[in-house]
């Protein structure tokens, strides 16, 4: 009983797998339409994911980022709200962090917690505004967010051209004052070389990964230790029975926006405070609309997540890869990502489907 | 000749055998009736022949061939309809749009109608079903929406149709109208399988009855032979007693006042005129109604914030109408809905998560803001045991759970919450006689510690024997109140049509 129990989980961890796999394929199909050679794509996937230990511990480094924002995406889901503004809170939250970066003046071991809490409050506060339209004007999120995700990019911008702007700083692009040293994220590199897990020096991997993990496991606990995670599933699965059940459905939503707003301030913490010291303009776009998909492919739980954004770090680099060596566009990973979601989505099915044939035959 | 025969079919879900070499035919021209307790497996057997499960093992024989259904588009193909109990139609569309639906004819890329539509005419001629065929579906009464549900099986051609509990929603006089409708389905040599928990429709109805317990056929009777204690017994493998003990009331203080409640519907006309009613602690007041009289809103303005015209509602003498549901809920407002599949369950949440809803935010199930699964569980263990709730664990999705079984679950939930006001709709809607008896006993226990009850059904035996006033609901007012003694069936009956003046 118990090893057929196994056999079952071995089967359902194995079905995303085989998604992945069949996205693989898809990829080398389109390569082989575009003129090249499954051979030769797979090489240049292989140089720029598996090939050292630069190479593969940078994945982990990309995947920092992409994990906090497929984990906001994901708590908001997971109350049935569709927070599409991510991209907005987490420029946004950056800003408000750096500034606490750059204007206060405190010991390191009060800086680096309040440049964290900073960015949170930021990410918060955008999504406060798109949150109290939904509940108190049942105006939906997927409007306002959007909306204000273009605010946040001329906000800022305007803000670091502007009244924010390092002038004297020797940069060709706009940017804010430098980021004070007691504020600065360190990399971790040193503890993994200690445990014989090879990082170059050259890779990111800093305080932020703490961060991330850190909010994984917080809200992990949230949603399925804590009263408040049990009402936002429940919100999640049912308007009307949790209503029935008299959870206030509109704080729960509430809460679920701003903790998803929190989580969004946070994604920029690695390349604002680890790696440029300044918050700029060019600080990465697109990554909450990464998330989007991130937590999908992570079914919108924090295990699930962390896998879906060390997959979707590896296909990022896969693509540098492609963009390199062969004639295949960078771009294909969306193209990729989109084919995840579905496979997955198709293939878990047709493995529930399986296991229940085994089950059955069992039976008789 | 026989129209369908079942053999041997087995059904195995996570834990429970749900059919177990099941075997069960059916002639042409006959009513037969499947009944057994809550989860004995009925609706899977249906659901088997309907091509909604494939069995495990087991051949089903269509006019004597070995027919495979995988599907329900099979099903109707062969000719096997399923009047299901939750209505799939599209409550926007007209009940011509919602028949033709899926067998739509066109010419020209331009829908037909009128040709349907005067098949359909025919149709409900033939079987005693009017409906206005321009009506728009959402805009009719259940029983109506059952027709639409029927005349559609029988526009596919269905010669061997299936009902699940098709009379637990419908009024008395729908139910006579719906047996008409079986009869004259019989005599056009259909055959017809039909479900229910309650034995005097089937002893009416059924040429023959299959009892199933726990999965397997028990016996098959012919009506001629079958009495309601007979099944009663087979159906639960000892004798019921089916009659409700019930000490003289002693009713205390008010519980729950209402005053004169006045509410417009969305379209503006009023579904609450001046209603008035009194529930006194260790009082069982009855509301019986033709439905759709303003038994729901009455319900909503005691269970959630609803906006109201004029009127007052108090509980312990204090006005509830600024309350949200939880603040009612936690002062000790119980509420057993009507339609437990919109509003009862979360249907992927365990057993043991859906016993504590609308609790789980207060002690013992919650430490501060850590929930405490191991004393939900132990909670959900004994309410499983004490409610006799059929299910492998407590950690078992509700989904899994047997319609009865799900209504067990909610009563469970409300009633070991404790209420001083128990708001209970439909209470033993789908369940079987057994549970239906223990669900009487624990109203009556409830009433004796000195709670208010406030019961709604259009059982009205269930009203009649529970009751301690019973107060009868007609175009939304009380218009008449009766002391137990002095209700009987007929006069109610009456009243509820609005005659005033019996006496
Ligand atoms: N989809 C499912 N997954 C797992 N178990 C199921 C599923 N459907 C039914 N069961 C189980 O199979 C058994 C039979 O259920 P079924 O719905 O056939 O009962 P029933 O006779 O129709 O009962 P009721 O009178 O309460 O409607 C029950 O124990 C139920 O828990
Ligand atoms: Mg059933």
């Amino acid at each position: 009983m118990r090893k057929t129990k196994s056999k079952y989980r071995v089967l359902e961890t194995l079905s995303p797998i085989l998604g992945v796999l069949a996205s693989v394929l898809v990829l080398l199909v389109i390569a082989m339409i575009i003129g090249e050679m499954p051979g030769k794509t797979l090489n240049a996937i292989y140089k720029f994911t598996l090939a050292s230990a630069s190479r593969l511990s940078t994945i982990f480094s990309v995947a920092i980022p992409l994990f906090l924002a497929g984990l906001a995406v994901a708590v908001a889901f997971q109350a049935n709200v569709f927070n599409i503004g991510v991209e907005g809170q987490y420029f946004v939250g950056g800003l408000v962090g750096a500034m606490a970066g750059i204007y206060l003046r405190l010991p390191v071991y009060l800086h680096l917690p309040v440049v964290v809490l900073a960015s949170m409050a930021g990410g918060a506060l955008w999504a406060a505004i798109p949150a109290l339209l939904k509940v108190r004007m049942g105006i939906h999120e997927v409007i306002t967010t959007i909306m204000f995700n273009n605010i946040a990019a001329a906000l800022v911008n305007f803000l670091v051209n502007g009244p924010l702007s390092g002038r004297g700083e020797k940069s060709l692009e706009p940017q804010t004052l430098k980021i004070q040293s007691t504020a600065l994220f360190g990399k971790l590199n040193h503890w993994f070389n200690a445990i014989g897990l090879k990082v170059p020096k050259h890779v990111y991997l800093d305080y932020s990964l703490i961060v991330a993990i850190v909010m994984g496991f917080l809200v992990w606990f949230l949603l399925y230790r804590l009263r408040q995670g049990f009402e936002i599933r429940a919100v999640g699965t049912s308007l009307e029975v949790s209503q029935y059940a008299g959870i206030r459905v509109k704080r729960v939503q509430m809460t679920a926006f701003l903790a998803s707003g929190s989580l969004a301030g946070l994604i920029g913490l690695q390349e604002i405070f680890a790696i440029r010291g300044v918050y700029t303009f060019e600080i990465a776009a697109g990554l909450g609309f990464d998330g989007i998909a991130i937590a999908l492919i992570g079914g919108n739980s924090p295990v699930g997540v962390i896998f879906s954004s060390v997959l979707f770090a590896f296909f990022k680099q896969a693509g540098y890869g492609l963009q390199l060596y062969t004639a295949v566009p960078n771009a294909i990973i969306y193209v990729i990502s989109g084919l995840m979601i579905l496979f997955i989505v198709v293939i878990n099915e047709v493995t529930t489907r399986y296991i229940r044939a085994l089950r059955r035959k069992e039976a008789a | 000749m026989t129209l369908l025969k079942m053999d041997g079919i087995t059904k195995v879900f996570p834990g429970v055998r749900a059919n177990d070499q099941v075997t069960f035919d059916l002639a042409p021209g006959e009513i037969h009736a499947l009944v057994g307790e809550n989860g004995a497996g009925k609706t899977t057997l249906m659901k088997i022949l309907y091509g909604l499960y494939r069995p495990d093992s087991g051949t089903i024989r269509l006019r004597d061939q070995a027919v495979a259904i995988k599907n329900p588009r099979d099903a109707i193909a062969r000719g096997i309809g399923m009047v299901h109990q939750h209505f799939m139609l599209v409550p926007p569309f007209s009940v011509l749009e919602n028949i033709i639906l899926g067998k739509e004819s066109q010419t020209a890329g331009v829908l037909r109608l009128e040709e349907p539509a005067r098949e359909i005419t025919e149709i409900m001629n033939r079987n005693g079903l009017p409906v206005d065929l321009t009506a728009r579906v959402e805009d009719l009464p259940v029983g109506l929406q059952q027709r639409v549900e029927i005349l559609k099986v029988l526009y596919r051609g269905a010669e061997v149709l299936v009902f699940d509990e098709p009379t637990a929603v419908l009024t008395p006089q729908e139910v006579v109208e719906l047996f008409k409708t079986f009869r004259m389905m019989r005599d056009q040599g259909k055959g017809l399988i039909f479900i229910s928990h309650k034995l005097d429709e089937v002893l009416d109805i059924a040429d023959r009855i299959t009892v199933i317990r726990r999965g397997q056929v028990v016996k098959t009777l012919l009506r001629a032979e079958a009495s309601k204690p007979l099944i009663a017994e087979l159906m639960v493998g000892k004798p019921v007693f089916l009659h409700v003990d019930k000490p003289p009331a002693a009713p205390g203080a008010v519980i729950l006042e209402v005053r004169g409640l006045r509410q417009r519907s969305p379209r503006g006309h009023l579904v609450l005129e001046d209603l008035s009613l009194e529930v006194r602690a260790g009082e069982i007041y009855g509301l019986a109604g033709v439905e759709g009289n303003g038994q729901s809103e009455l319900v909503r303005a005691i269970t959630e914030a609803v906006r109201l015209e004029s009127g007052d509602v108090l509980l312990e003498e204090q006005s509830i109408l600024a309350w949200d549901v939880r603040t009612r809920r936690d002062r000790g407002i119980g509420h057993i809905p009507e339609d437990r599949h919109r509003y009862g369950l979360l249907l992927p949440f365990s057993l043991a998560e859906n016993l504590v809803l609308g609790r789980h935010h207060r002690s013992p199930f919650v430490r501060g803001s850590v929930v405490d699964f191991a004393r939900m569980r132990a909670y959900a263990r004994e309410s499983i045991e004490k409610y006799d709730i059929r299910t492998p664990s407590e950690l078992t999705p509700a989904h899994a759970l047997s319609g009865g079984n799900q209504q067990k679950l909610i009563v469970a939930r409300e009633m070991r919450f404790d209420p001083i006001l128990l708001v209970a709709s439909q209470p033993t809607r789908g369940v079987d006689v057994g549970a239906t008896e223990f669900i009487y006993q624990q109203l009556v226990e409830a009433r004796s510690r000195g709670k208010a009850v406030l019961l709604v059904s259009a059982d009205l035996d269930e009203v009649l024997s529970l009751s301690d006033r019973i107060g009868v609901i007609f175009k939304g007012r009380i218009i008449r109140e009766f002391r137990q003694e002095e209700a009987t069936k007929e006069q109610v009956g009456l009243c509820m049509t609005g005659e005033k003046r019996s006496a």
